[in-house]
C-alpha cells in the first residue's frame, strides 16, 4: 500500500501542472457559440501536446497513458480549473468504442478529427419513450441497397447543434428480441433528415437537445461492430462514460467544499453546530469518493477490471454533489430565495447527477445483480 | 500510487480469516459470550498468542488492522484488541494483556495484567466492578479511583491506531452483517419470489456495500496515514472512525431489517453483530465528535 505518486507519477503531474498554469486560456465568453469555439481551441492546444487523447494507443494519436497518469490528469484539470474540451462526447465514448470495435478503415477515418475537434460527436442512444431500459428504442433503421434509412426521436442529445457524428443506435430488426435486433451506427448530422430543437431544461439553458429523424441515411460502411451487435457495442460507450470521470468529478467536489466553506464563514455559521456537522459529513464522504476511485484505480490496474468500489462511485457522487449545494441554499438562509451567483444554479443542475449516465436506482439495480449476486427482479 | 494491500498483508488476512473461521464459530461466539465466565478461554488466548498477534502492530498499523477486521468478522470475543490498545497508549504488555480505560469504562479489565487511561497514565490500585454490556461477546468493567502515572509514549500517534483499529473492526462487523442479509435475501421467499427481487430490500444491500467499501477505504487510508504520512494522519483518522463507525452500526440495523422477525430473536445471530457495531460507534468518540474533529482540522 503507497498511497502516495511515483518519481516519475510526480513528475508527470508537474509537468502538467505547470503546462495548465502557463497556459490558462482565462474565463469562457459568455456567449455559447463564442464559448464552444473557445473550447475547440483549448483542445487543438491540449492536443498539441498528445493529451486529448491521453488513454487513447498513441498509433491513433493518442499518449498510451495508463490509468494513474489519466488520473493525475484529470485531477489537474479540474483543479486548474481549465474549460473542458470540446469534444468531449466523442473524446470519452465515440473514440474509445471506435478504437475497440471499429474497422481500420472507421479508425483512420475517424479518430484523428476527434482528437483536433475538427469534428464534433454527439450520443443518440434515450428516446422519450427509452430512458432506463435502452434496449426498448424505437428509432428504426431500414437497409436500403447498400444504405439505411433512419427515422425516430432521440433526446438529452449533448452537444447536436454542434455536431457533425451522432452515436446512433437504432432497431434494424424488430423481429428479434429486444437487445438483438439493435445495430450501432455513426450518423453524419449534416443532412436534411437531421432537425436538432434544444431541449430548455429546470435551469432555463439548453444544454441538450432533441433530435427527430425523418429518413436520415447512413451507409454500411459506418455500422460499428456489425449488424446487430448494437447492444455490446453500446454497453461499451457507456462503459467509458462512467469510467474516466470518477477523478474529474471528486476532485470537483473537493473544490466546491473549499467554496462552500467560504460561504459557510460569510454567513457567520462557522460555529454553527449543525452546519459544521453537515459540512463535515460532506467532506467525509467526499474522502471517501476520492479514496474509492484511488482503490478502484489499483484493481483495475492489477486485475483488467475494476473491484465493487468501481460500481459504486457515480451514485455516490451524485448524492455527495447533491449534498453540497443542498447545505449551500439552507447556509443563503432568505438569500437563497434569490436566483443569483453560482449556488442556485448549481442546486438545479445538480438534480440531474442522479438521473444522468445512469440512474441511482439502476446503478443500485447493478450493484445488487452483478456485484452481490441478488436474483434479477 | 498503489491502494491495495501487499501479498504479506493479504497473506495475514488470509491467515487470519482461515483461524478465526475454524476457531471461532458463531456457535462458539455465542457460547463464549453467554455462558463463559471469563468471556474467552484460556487455550484461546494462548493459541493468539502463540500467532505473535500481540505484537503486530510492530509490523505495521495496516498489518493491525487487516487482523482488526477479522476479528470483527469473526466477532471472536478475546480480550486481544485491548491488549493492543494498552500497548498503543504506552503500556508495557509484553508479559500479558492490557486494557484502557476511558470515561471510567474498560473492555477485558478484569482480566487485564496493566491498565492504562486515555491519556496514556497507568492506573494502578483501582477498583474494578464488572457491569452488563450492551455487546455480551466483550467483558466490560466499570474502573473507579486508583493513582495515575504518565507512561510517556507518543500519545497522538497511539490514540489514532487505538481509534482506527476500532474501526476497522467495524468494517468487518458491517461486512459480515451484509452478507448475512444478502444470504437471507437470496433465500428467503415470500409471494413466492426471494425477497432479494425486490428492490426495497436488493437497494438496501446495495446501500451496505456502498457503506463497506467506503468505510474500508477510509480505514485502509487512515492506517496508511499513521505510518508514512503523519501529518494527514488526524484528519484520516478523524475521517475513518466517523464513517466506518457509522458503517458497522447501520449496516446491522439494515441487515436486521431485511431479516425481517427472525432478526430479531435472540436465536439468530445477528443481534451480536447489531451490538458490537453499536457500541464500536460509541467507542474512542462517537461520530458526532469525530466530524467536529474533520470540520476543526479543514479549517471551519
Amino acid at each position: 500500500m503507497d498511497l502516495t505518486l511515483s518519481p516519475a507519477e510526480r513528475e508527470f503531474r508537474d509537468d502538467i501542472r505547470g503546462w495548465l498554469e502557463a497556459n490558462h486560456p482565462g474565463p469562457e465568453p459568455d456567449d455559447d457559440k463564442e464559448a464552444f469555439e473557445f473550447r475547440r481551441a483549448w483542445q487543438k492546444a491540449l492536443n498539441d501536446r498528445g493529451w486529448a487523447g491521453l488513454s487513447w494507443p498513441t498509433e491513433y494519436g493518442g499518449a498510451g497513458a495508463t490509468l494513474v497518469e489519466q488520473a493525475i490528469f484529470f485531477e489537474e484539470v479540474a483543479r486548474a480549473g481549465t474549460p473542458p474540451m470540446a469534444n468531449v462526447l466523442g473524446l470519452a465514448m465515440g473514440g474509445p468504442t471506435v478504437i475497440m470495435h471499429g474497422t481500420e478503415e472507421q479508425k483512420q477515418r475517424f479518430l484523428p478529427p476527434i482528437l483536433s475537434a475538427d469534428e464534433i460527436w454527439c450520443q443518440g442512444f434515450s428516446e422519450p419513450g427509452s430512458g432506463s431500459d435502452l434496449a426498448s428504442l424505437k428509432t428504426r433503421a431500414r437497409r436500403n441497397g447498400s444504405e439505411w434509412v433512419v427515422t425516430g426521436q432521440k433526446v438529452w442529445t449533448t452537444y447536436a447543434h454542434e455536431a457533425k457524428w451522432c452515436m446512433l443506435v437504432a432497431r434494424t430488426d424488430p423481429d428479434a428480441p429486444k437487445h438483438r435486433g439493435l445495430t450501432y451506427f455513426l450518423m453524419d448530422m449534416e443532412q436534411d433528415g437531421v432537425e436538432v430543437r434544444p431541449l430548455v431544461q429546470i435551469t432555463g439553458e439548453a444544454e441538450f437537445n432533441e433530435l427527430f429523424i425523418e429518413e436520415a441515411r447512413v451507409p454500411d460502411e459506418n455500422i460499428v461492430g456489425g449488424e446487430g451487435q448494437g447492444w455490446p457495442v453500446a454497453i461499451t460507450t457507456l462503459m467509458h462514460e462512467r469510467a474516466g470521470l470518477a477523478f474529474a468529478l471528486q476532485v470537483q467536489v473537493h473544490i466546491l467544499l473549499r467554496e462552500l466553506q467560504e460561504q459557510i464563514r460569510e454567513a457567520g455559521l462557522a460555529d454553527d453546530p449543525i452546519i459544521r456537522q453537515r459540512f463535515a459529513q460532506l467532506y467525509v464522504e467526499s474522502q471517501v469518493l476520492r479514496l474509492n476511485a484511488y482503490r478502484g484505480l489499483t484493481a483495475t490496474m492489477k486485475r483488467g477490471a475494476p473491484g465493487p468500489e468501481g460500481s459504486l462511485g457515480k451514485w455516490h457522487w451524485a448524492e455527495v454533489n447533491q449534498g453540497i449545494s443542498e447545505l449551500a441554499m439552507d447556509v443563503a438562509g432568505s438569500r437563497a430565495l434569490v436566483n443569483e451567483g453560482p449556488w442556485p444554479y448549481r442546486f438545479l443542475r445538480s438534480r440531474a447527477n442522479s438521473i444522468e449516465g445512469g440512474t441511482t436506482e439502476i446503478l443500485k439495480n447493478i450493484v445488487a445483480e452483478r456485484v452481490l449476486g441478488l436474483p434479477r427482479a | 500510487m498503489n491502494f491495495d494491500l501487499s501479498d504479506d498483508q493479504r497473506t495475514i488476512k488470509s491467515t487470519a480469516r482461515e483461524f478465526l473461521a475454524a476457531r471461532y464459530p458463531l456457535a462458539e461466539v455465542r457460547r463464549l459470550a453467554l455462558e463463559d465466565e471469563q468471556g474467552w478461554t484460556d487455550e484461546q488466548w494462548k493459541e493468539i498468542v502463540d500467532l505473535g498477534w500481540p505484537e503486530i502492530a510492530e509490523l505495521g498499523t495496516v498489518e493491525m488492522i487487516v487482523v482488526a477486521e477479522e476479528l470483527g468478522y469473526a466477532l471472536a470475543p478475546t480480550p486481544l484488541q485491548s491488549t493492543w490498545a494498552a500497548g498503543l497508549l504506552g503500556a508495557d504488555v509484553s508479559a500479558g494483556r492490557g486494557a484502557v480505560v476511558v470515561d471510567e469504562l474498560a473492555a477485558d479489565a478484569g482480566t487485564a495484567d496493566v491498565l492504562v487511561d486515555w491519556d496514556g497514565n497507568s492506573v494502578a490500585g483501582a477498583e474494578i466492578e464488572a457491569v452488563r454490556a450492551l455487546d455480551p461477546t466483550r467483558r466490560l468493567f466499570r474502573v473507579t479511583g486508583g493513582s495515575r502515572e504518565p507512561l510517556g509514549g507518543d500519545l497522538d500517534k497511539g490514540r489514532g491506531q487505538v481509534t482506527v483499529m476500532n474501526a476497522a473492526e467495524s468494517v468487518g462487523v458491517a461486512t459480515r452483517a451484509m452478507e448475512m442479509a444478502i444470504e437471507y435475501a437470496k433465500d428467503r421467499k415470500q409471494f413466492d419470489r426471494p425477497i432479494g427481487t425486490y428492490q426495497a430490500v436488493s437497494h438496501a444491500c446495495a446501500q451496505m456495500l456502498l457503506e463497506v467499501e467506503g468505510a474500508r477505504s477510509a480505514v485502509y487510508w487512515a492506517a496508511w496515514a499513521l505510518d508514512f504520512e503523519p501529518e494527514t494522519a488526524p484528519l484520516a483518522v478523524a475521517v475513518a472512525k466517523s464513517y466506518a463507525g457509522d458503517a458497522g452500526r447501520r449496516v446491522p440495523r439494515a441487515a436486521l431489517q431485511v431479516h425481517g422477525g427472525i432478526g430479531f430473536t435472540w436465536e439468530h445471530d445477528l443481534h451480536f453483530f447489531l451490538k458490537r457495531g453499536e457500541a464500536n460507534a460509541h467507542a474512542y468518540g462517537d461520530g458526532a465528535a469525530h466530524r467536529e474533529r474533520v470540520a476543526a482540522l479543514t479549517g471551519l
